[in-house]
């Protein structure tokens, strides 16, 4: 295959990836944003959306009610576990930055390890729902990967919607602009944490369910999406849905690009280099608290 | 409008200037304080004082304008070689290592002053600085504390123990930022003898809310409101200046 | 401090190195490796300890630092055939330099960015000595053993594989590190890290250079992370990318939590119990990483002070 079909296959790739990173990273971009947290744990969430998938398609006869199954269950399920998570543990130390960041990454081996326990560590195919080709003279394209592309878009369409349109949204946007003040109009800023942070997890979790007939179901796949959706995060802007789009598909196409064209691991040493040096360079750090 | 002697000022500011976005917080001030005063700045909130005082122990970079120390044009001087030059500074808001012993407190200001150079470094020895530790805690009145943590003293001690830390420091120009605050009467007047005790070896600049404070201590008075400086003089003049008195009750 | 609590900090602190000293005496063999591989492993926490506990810079990628040491020291006697002295020079020189260039980029941040920069940072590092596996060997890694020369000691030589010269050579090495940290936490300059962690603008007001301090702590740190790192491939004879990963970075974070964050002690308590931990849990369940999730949650929710934290703040405060 020569040189441009190579690269409409390598932007296809890229594409279908980015919507995915899209909805994982805009999961991590709203606890960020909104709880001034860091979530270690954010890539296992992903990870859990994909195993429950395979339990959900194991339980159920035929890919696509197991798909469906699946696309309902596993993000109630991760939200339930991000809502106890929030609840025992984030809450009891009051959101500090620091100590968040060590109890997720505690978070992030006790679900892995657990995950490893109930579901061993090979990794699992899931048949896809829908079964097409679509065919390019050059190439056979996978139907199914545009599902999920459609799919994300609608997922990422709706979060917009509930973040400009409603109550929930609205409180959100206010406790992010200013905590202390949403409070004193009477934003319930615990609730809205919870919510914020189940919200988070369910994206990723659904992220997983979508791309697990494409990748298989492995305990240790997630922490790529997790450097990977930092990375996005860090670069769009935290909290924004347009930023994390726009540089999901950023980094989502030239990582495709480059992977294929040069070596994936040159690629992830560039995109991490490139966060560090955005953090460097950036007056006021992530949350505005350094010195200029 | 009275003027200071006409000695050579130790500090002074030209057309100072400080803006935030679109405000000015302090906007083109000329102050002069003479070796040896105790200069009282007052006005309203949001006058400026913190912000003024800020780029003059080096926490704020000005907008425009000059810093002058003892002639020499400091406004590019990083905090703490504004501290080496004398300029010490105390919080508005109680600023201690709060976890830290009231010894560990005042050894660090104290040490600063020994860490002149590599030499003098490897000779540091702690006899020194435990000698200028209880010397700054026993002048302030609470030598026998030394081994309490800071946040376990009362508010009032806590006070006591900034100054000491600040006498540690050598200052030549101390900056107090409203030391009165949260003190009751008596601690208010040791607070007064203690400062016109450094006062003889000092120039202090005392910013403060607290009038019979700044009629008691001051020898000139500088009010400011909204970034300016609006009048100068002694505290009797200013007492009686219609202007100031505008300024705080137009509030 | 004055001098009795002085007597009192050395008398300990050396006997703990003397019970460490007598221990190879009585420790069964199994056991006698692993001592002295949770000495180097504690050696590591200290740089770390440096850096978290005396300055307050919590990083998440100090594995570049050790990796770099390891590198640093393994390279040049797999392809060079450097002795050992040379070698742990090398790798000393290679972590406090890469600690430098990463501090002087990275210090211009704190709190949760500094910790994401490192992390990013070290990932790179890692994912560099993937790439570059034509050299390195990547995962799997190299051995050392037959191309290290035993150390001569007035002629006889110490091979490295000898139970008795690993282990004073990981307590030499530990021994160095702990009396470094202690006499810095003594120092005047300790004294200035601690006010930094507790409020760093008012330290910078009493007239110092927060910067210059953060730096050289963060060159502290990494050296003596690159020590044990160099020490743990001449020692133990491996040579490999997994010492570079987010998990070599979080351990130390998990050693110095548990034995108490800005202690001197804390660091080896700390190390000791989590690697026997470990240990125990790997021979239950393939899953014994579960052991390090539960006991970090456990202490951030319940125990943030460590076990030497506690002690200090219940029964000894002075220790340091």
């Amino acid at each position: 295959m020569s040189f441009g079909p190579h690269l409409f296959l390598a932007l296809l790739e890229g594409t279908v990836s980015a919507f995915v990173l899209a909805l994982t990273a805009l999961g991590l971009s709203l606890v960020f944003g909104v709880m001034r947290i860091v979530n270690v744990a954010h890539g296992e969430f992903f990870m859990l959306g994909a195993v429950l998938a395979w339990f959900c398609a194991s339980l159920v006869g035929t890919p696509v009610a197991g798909f469906l199954f699946a696309l309902i269950a596993a993000p109630l399920i991760v939200g339930a576990l991000a809502l106890a998570a929030d609840r025992l543990v984030l809450r009891r130390i009051d959101y500090h930055p620091e100590g968040t960041i060590v109890a997720t990454i505690g978070l992030l081996y006790i679900i892995q390890q657990a995950v490893l326990t109930l579901y061993g560590p090979e990794a699992r195919p899931v048949t896809p729902p829908v079964y097409f080709i679509l065919s390019f003279p050059w190439f056979g394209y996978s139907g199914y990967k545009l599902v999920v592309a459609a799919i994300s878009a609608c997922l990422l369409a709706a979060t917009w919607w509930l973040l400009a349109r409603t109550k929930l949204g609205l409180y959100m946007r206010a406790a992010q602009q200013d905590l202390e003040m949403a409070q004193a109009f009477g934003v319930p800023a615990r609730r809205v944490y919870a919510m914020v942070f189940a919200l988070g997890a369910m994206l990723a979790a659904v992220a997983g369910v979508l791309v697990v007939p494409i990748q298989q179901a492995h305990y240790l796949m997630g922490l790529d999406p997790l450097l990977l959706s930092f990375i996005v995060v860090i670069l769009g802007g935290l909290g924004s849905v347009k930023g994390t789009v726009v540089a999901a598909f950023v980094v989502g196409i030239s990582d495709g690009v480059v992977s294929v064209f040069f070596s994936p691991t040159l690629a992830k040493i560039v995109a991490t280099l490139l966060v560090a040096a955005v953090l460097v360079v950036r007056p006021g750090g992530l949350f505005g608290e350094d010195r200029a | 409008m009275a003027t200071v002697a006409a000695v050579a000022p130790l500090l002074e500011t030209e057309a100072l200037c400080k803006r935030f976005g679109g405000l000015a917080a302090v906007n083109d001030v000329d102050l002069r304080v003479a070796p040896g005063e105790i200069r009282a700045v007052i006005g309203p909130n949001g006058a400026g004082k913190t912000t003024l005082v800020g780029m003059i122990c080096g926490r704020l970079v000005p907008s425009s304008g000059r810093v002058l120390y003892r002639g020499r044009d400091i406004t590019a001087m990083r905090p703490w070689e504004r501290l080496m030059q004398g300029i010490v500074y105390t919080f508005q808001v109680t600023s201690l290592f709060k976890s830290l012993s009231c010894y560990e407190n005042v050894a660090l200001p104290a040490q600063r002053r020994l860490m002149r150079g590599f030499a003098a470094r490897l000779a540091l020895r702690e006899k020194a600085v435990a000698e200028r530790v209880c010397a700054a805690l026993a002048s302030v009145g609470l030598a026998g504390i030394a081994e309490q943590r800071a946040d376990s003293l009362a508010y009032g001690h806590q006070r006591l123990l900034e100054l000491a830390m600040a006498l540690a420091a050598e200052p030549q120009l101390l900056i107090l930022d409203e030391p009165t605050q949260g003190l009751a009467q008596a601690e208010i007047e040791q607070l007064c003898d203690l400062v016109r005790a450094i006062a003889r070896s000092a120039t202090v600049l005392l910013i403060e809310h607290n009038m019979p404070v700044v009629l008691a201590l001051a020898g000139h008075v500088t009010v400011m409101d909204s970034g300016r400086i609006i009048a100068e003089g002694t505290p009797g003049e200013i007492e009686r200046d219609a202007g100031v008195q505008k300024a705080y009750l137009g509030r | 401090m004055n001098d009795l609590a002085t007597h009192r900090v050395l008398a300990l602190h050396l006997g703990v190195l003397a019970l460490l000293f007598l221990a190879q005496f009585a420790l069964p063999e199994y056991h006698h490796t692993n001592v002295a591989r949770i000495m180097v492993l504690a050696a590591y926490a200290l740089g770390y300890n440096l850096l978290l506990g005396y300055t307050g810079l919590m990083s998440l990628g100090h594995a570049m630092f050790f990796a770099a040491g390891m590198y640093g020291a393994g390279l040049p006697v797999y392809y060079l055939g450097f002795g050992a002295a040379g070698a742990l020079g090398a790798g000393i020189a290679t972590g406090m330099l890469l600690a430098a260039a990463f501090g002087l980029m990275a210090l211009r941040t704190s709190g949760v960015s500094f910790l994401i920069v490192s992390l990013m940072f070290a990932q790179a590092f890692y994912l560099a000595s993937l790439y570059f596996n034509e050299i390195t060997l990547g995962d799997q890694g190299f051995i050392l053993s037959g191309k290290l020369a035993p150390l001569q000691l007035g002629g006889t030589p110490l091979g490295f594989h000898e139970p008795a010269v690993k282990y004073n050579a990981a307590l030499l090495l530990f021994a160095a590190c702990f009396l470094l940290s202690l006499g810095l936490r003594l120092s005047p300059i300790g004294r200035v890290l601690i006010a930094i962690r507790e409020n760093e603008e008012r330290t910078r007001l009493f007239g110092y250079d927060s910067f210059r301090y953060k730096l050289l702590a963060l060159v502290l740190s990494g050296g003596l992370a690159a020590a044990a790192g160099a020490s743990y491939a001449l020692l133990f004879s491996y040579v490999g990318s997994t010492f570079a990963s987010i998990l070599f970075s979080i351990y130390p974070l998990l050693w110095t939590l548990l034995g108490g964050v800005g202690t001197i002690l804390g660091p080896l308590v700390g190390t000791g119990l989590m690697f026997y931990l470990v240990d125990i849990a790997s021979g239950i369940t393939s899953a014994y990483l579960l052991v390090v999730g539960v006991v970090l949650v456990a202490l951030i929710l319940w125990f943030p002070q460590g076990i030497m934290g506690t002690v200090r703040a219940k029964w000894l405060p002075w220790l340091p």
